[in-house]
């Protein structure tokens, strides 16, 4: 059975009442989005081993439950064998499997898996050259906020966008981020990287993008009746292009502070707790 | 120990004490059934809706939707597809599944698998029926709120679950629902949990026990221990929500006070693990059995089965970590907690490799109740292996809270007990009702319901792997998940195909029941040997007039010293041997 | 006569299995309550906080003395026949003012300015009295119900019943020990 099999009866199927412009093939269709991110291979290297390793051990499952079901149905087989399945042999097959089962899967990947977390994902080092965000989120958007010139945040040259993120190609972006109401998670499926904000506390994130362009940041948690328009734009400048955005928005920001309104003023210093 | 022999309690005569407020074991077990199948009708029906706009999003829902939301012309509006979610999730678990396979099947076969007159509290039986009809009364009541039901997801999390995010009484409804829930829960779990001790028929050991009641009786230990944990966490989100207490608020938006919403999670999730396998063992314990009866030899294991069942209702008490790893707890907790996680893949390894040693030379009877015991194998095959991408903590970065997670619990929580469910129903039918439930239809409710469901299932997983989140109105306002519109409607048809299926199981069901033109079934149509076929179908109100004594293991047969024309024994017989 | 006596051997065996599991339930409920408590806790940088600063000292540690004289004098109902009638009325009076006692207090906690709404900590004092005394209400329920065999049918008085009612009441006890301990003294 190929793949050619199971588009065109997937085809056949949910393309009854729409003529799709561009046919797509069906391995095309369940591709992730696009990885702009270095480490985002990571994560799809142990989801393919993973999926390896399940097809092996399912395909045992597959095979004795059809071949056992072909062989011994009880026009085939009239005579069952009497065995409580305790004698020694049995016992060395089934610690076997079991030990089969522990080596190939939780061995390989929860080393790996730990190794990853460890020295890529919970990396945090936010020295050197990062560029530092700090995001809001609320009801149903996502606030973002950049030091501006003084490195510092909270202060009046704060560039603040709203659902409309801009980063720099080939930079580490650190996240720090909090939410002013319910939990939303920040998804960005593109790094391969999601994690909650909650209100009364700061989650820490970080991603890097290779490739200029737009994608799309979506909030994951449940986060009430519009959650699936909880949508901001991430923007994937070249450094030039960045700083100079920087910097416009900066000298505007400066422009129109108002230092009465306290609602421009919900960011905090970096690194608090 | 001294064994317990109950007293025979008279025969209730008129229809109220015999249908209605009955203390006797079975009928309070068929209540469940019927409470349960009841609610698997309302919870699926919200599943075809979530469905429908998932593939159709702004189309009308055909037939019916004009009738449910005439203010938008059929089409379900964002806010009810909240609820509706909301409220499948938890009819589903809460409302469907523990009522059909623990109420039901734990009530009707504890007592007669292991040969007692009833459970050992009948009035606390009886009670636990009632409460759980009163907090399904309570949800049905939150549906027909003007500000709606619950809508914050099953879980409920704060702060959107706390007067911050739901305004309406129906969270409010909702968190006291299951809080009677609970406790006809516990009330079960106690009386389950002491009848099995007390009141085993003498030489019923733990290890002659079939495995269906194991399943049962590890369920219920996990229910009397970590349902009144979740008895804690509603209570205090009540206080929250009623008297203004802080727990769970938090951040700018709350007015006052400073709690926090994690804690919610760590309680909602401590009881949430082993929630899934209070749901799961069940299922596994009757499959275990099934797949012996009908192979016609002992089940492969025994013993480790067991074992590896406890092994697992153990670990699951102690994983329940893996539904947190994107609230970033502490390295050290995380990575303890997918390595605990892990480790359940060795006991699953093991009973698994049973399974196939049981149907192992074999002689296979493909009856209906095999089919289902057979689908569940391979279901539960693809449900467990796939939690091992979201029990990893880098590959949960990317899956967590997406498709894949949806299809993954569906595989392992929907798809396998579903199945188990449907074939205990079919193998202890006789024993309830007296009657037969059709063959054929049995087949075709079969195949019509397994291969569309892993189309549906799968089609889930595969989403959820291509990026698609969950819980959203409409997912196509995402551009990556434009394309991602022929699966989904793919998926809908299968859902669609899997519901229609499902009158075939409704018409035999209640035909077999109410047809009295049919014949009335044998004593033991099955051909096997534990203690609730060796009387008449249906069961007598009594169950046993005198108390069996049990001499040998639930599943011999195809023993080769039994005298020709024989091929099982009952478990009051003495083992042949050779 | 022996089969009467093995009867009630079997009968207390399955009950004090079945109180052992409802009791277990019990104690995880509010052991979950104790791991909320205790997770605040480490988490505050400052014990007491500012919230619970100023709270009475001297009416829990009444209530906790009632509450342990009241477990003895269950004791003494369970061990004293002569005396059942005058222990019961005793123990069931020291529950009502435990309850009085509950009252003062949060009379007492809102007038210093503790309020539920102040934050987790002051929350979590407030409500777990709470519950602990909604289940005193229960008790106390449980003591009604064996008053009716103690002063009325006195030959369906079971030792079961006057073991498992004390049980609960015990437990209580214990349970309110430990609130005390962790919330009023610690």
């Amino acid at each position: 059975m190929n793949f050619s099999f199971f588009e065109r009866l997937l085809g056949l199927i949910s393309n009854v009442h729409e003529i799709s412009a561009e046919s797509m093939s069906f391995m095309e269709m369940i591709k992730p989005p696009e990885d702009i991110s270095t480490n985002g291979h990571l994560i799809e290297w142990l989801f393919m081993y993973t999926t390896y390793v399940n097809l092996f051990w399912f395909s045992l499952v597959v095979i004795g439950i059809f071949g056992f079901s072909f062989l011994y149905s009880k026009k085939r087989h009239k005579k069952p064998l009497y065995t409580h399945g305790n004698e020694k042999k049995h016992l060395i097959i089934t610690a076997a499997i079991a030990l089969g089962v522990f080596l190939s899967v939780d061995l390989v990947i929860t080393r790996v898996s730990t190794h990853d977390m460890k020295e890529v994902f919970w990396n945090f080092d936010d020295s050197g050259d990062v560029i530092k965000v700090q995001v809001l989120a609320q009801q149903w958007a996502w606030n973002f906020r950049y030091a501006g010139a003084d490195g510092e945040f909270n202060t009046a040259d704060d560039v603040v966008t709203l659902n409309d993120m801009r980063v720099p190609v080939g930079k580490k972006i650190m996240i720090q981020m909090t939410s002013k109401d319910v939990i939303h998670a920040f998804y960005l499926p593109n790094a391969r990287i999601k994690a909650d904000a909650i209100p009364g506390r700061f989650a820490k994130l970080w991603f890097d993008a290779n490739k200029p362009g737009k994608y799309e940041i979506a909030c994951a948690e449940m986060c009430g009746t519009h959650h699936y328009l909880m949508k901001a734009q991430l923007t994937v400048l070249s450094q030039e292009d960045f700083s100079d955005w920087v910097k416009e928005s900066q000298s505007m920001a400066i422009a129109t502070n108002d230092t009465e309104d306290v609602n421009l003023r919900w960011g905090w210093k970096w690194g608090s707790k | 120990m001294a064994f317990l022999e109950q007293h025979i309690h008279d025969e209730p005569k008129t229809f109220v004490s015999k249908y209605l407020i009955s203390y006797d074991h079975k009928v309070i077990g068929k209540q469940f059934l019927w409470y349960g199948i009841f609610w698997l009708l309302v919870g699926g029906l919200m599943a075809m809706l979530i469905r429908w706009t998932l593939a159709y999003p702004g189309v009308p829902f055909p037939i019916i939707g004009s009738l449910l939301f005439p203010h938008t012309g059929g089409v379900v509006p964002p806010d009810t597809y909240a609820m509706l979610f909301h409220m499948h999730g938890t009819i589903m678990i809460f409302f469907a599944i523990t009522p059909i396979l623990i109420g039901a099947f734990g009530n009707f076969c504890i007592p007669l698998m292991i040969g007692a007159r009833d459970m050992i509290f009948p009035t606390l039986n009886m009670l636990s029926f009632w409460f759980s009809m009163a907090s399904g009364g309570l949800l049905l009541l939150s549906l027909c709120l003007p500000l709606g039901a619950a809508a914050g997801g099953w879980t409920s999390y704060p702060t959107l679950s706390t007067n911050l995010g739901q305004p309406g009484a129906g969270q409010t409804l909702w968190l006291l629902s299951l809080f009677l829930f609970g406790a006809s829960s516990t009330m079960g779990a106690v009386n389950y949990i002491t009848t099995v001790i007390t009141l085993r028929a003498p030489g019923m050991d733990y290890f002659k026990m079939p495995l269906t009641i194991w399943g049962i009786w590890l369920t219920s230990i996990l229910n009397a221990i970590f349902v009144p944990v979740l008895g804690a966490g509603l209570i205090l989100l009540t206080f929250d929500r009623v008297f203004g207490t802080t727990f769970f608020l938090a951040g700018a938006a709350a007015t006052s006070g400073k709690g926090d919403p994690v804690l919610f999670q760590h309680v909602f999730w401590i009881f949430g693990h082993p929630e899934v396998y209070i749901l799961i063992l069940p299922a596994w314990g009757i499959v275990s059995d099934l797949l012996a009866f009908f192979s016609r030899k002992p089940a492969f294991g025994y013993k480790m089965t067991a074992l590896s069942l406890t092994a697992i209702t153990v670990l699951s008490t102690v994983v329940y970590g893996h539904h947190m790893y994107t609230t970033q707890m502490s390295p050290l907790l995380t990575q303890s907690f997918m390595t605990l996680t892990m480790l359940i893949s060795i006991p699953s390894a093991i009973f698994f490799a049973n399974w196939l040693g049981t149907i192992w030379k074999g002689s296979i009877n493909f009856a209906s109740p095999m089919l289902f015991s057979l689908g569940v194998v391979f279901v539960f095959g693809l449900g467990g292996l796939t939690g091992l991408y979201l029990a990893s903590t880098s590959i949960d970065l990317y899956l967590h809270d997406t498709y894949f997670v949806v299809g993954h619990f569906h595989y392992t929580m929907a798809a396998s007990v579903l199945l188990g469910g449907f074939a205990g129903t079919y193998f202890w039918f006789p024993k309830m009702f007296g009657r037969m439930m059709d063959e054929r239809l049995a087949k075709i409710h079969f195949w019509t319901t397994m291969i569309p469901l892993n189309g549906i299932f799968t089609g889930m997983m595969l989403m959820g792997w291509a990026g698609m989140h969950r819980r959203l109105y409409n997912p196509f306002i995402y551009e990556f998940m434009e394309k991602l519109m022929p699966l989904n409607k793919f998926t809908t048809y299968c859902a669609i195909a899997m519901g229609i299926a499902q009158i075939t199981f409704i018409y035999n069901f209640v035909n077999t029941i109410f047809n009295k033109k049919l014949p009335q079934a044998e004593n033991n149509p099955w051909k096997v040997g534990t203690l609730e076929w060796d009387m008449p179908s249906p069961a007598p109100y009594y169950n046993f007039k005198e108390i069996p004594h049990v001499k040998c293991g639930p599943h011999e047969m195809g023993n080769p010293n039994l005298p020709e024309g024989k091929d099982f024994q009952y478990q009051t017989e003495e083992l042949v041997k050779a | 006569m022996a089969t009467k006596a093995q009867n009630l051997e079997e009968k207390m065996f399955q009950q004090s299995v079945a109180m052992t599991v409802t009791l277990i339930a019990f104690s995880m409920l509010f052991a979950t309550l104790f791991l909320g408590f205790f997770l605040v806790r480490f988490n505050t940088p400052m014990w007491p906080p500012v919230e619970i600063q100023g709270m009475p000292v001297f009416l829990p540690l009444l209530s906790t003395i009632i509450m342990a004289v009241s477990s003895f004098t269950y004791h003494r109902l369970q061990t004293r026949e002569p005396m059942r009638g005058f222990y019961w009325k005793l123990t069931f009076g020291l529950g009502v003012s435990f309850l009085i006692c509950q009252k003062l207090l949060w009379s007492a906690l809102t007038a210093k300015g503790i309020l539920v709404s102040n934050g987790n900590v002051p929350s979590m004092v407030i409500a777990f009295t709470w519950i602990h005394a909604a289940h005193i209400f229960m008790g106390l329920a449980l003591l009604l119900w064996l008053g009716r065999f103690i002063f009325k049918k006195k030959e369906e008085l079971t030792e079961i019943k006057l073991i498992n009612v004390g049980k609960f009441w015990h437990f209580l006890g214990v349970v309110w020990l430990l609130m005390y301990l962790t919330m009023f003294v610690l």
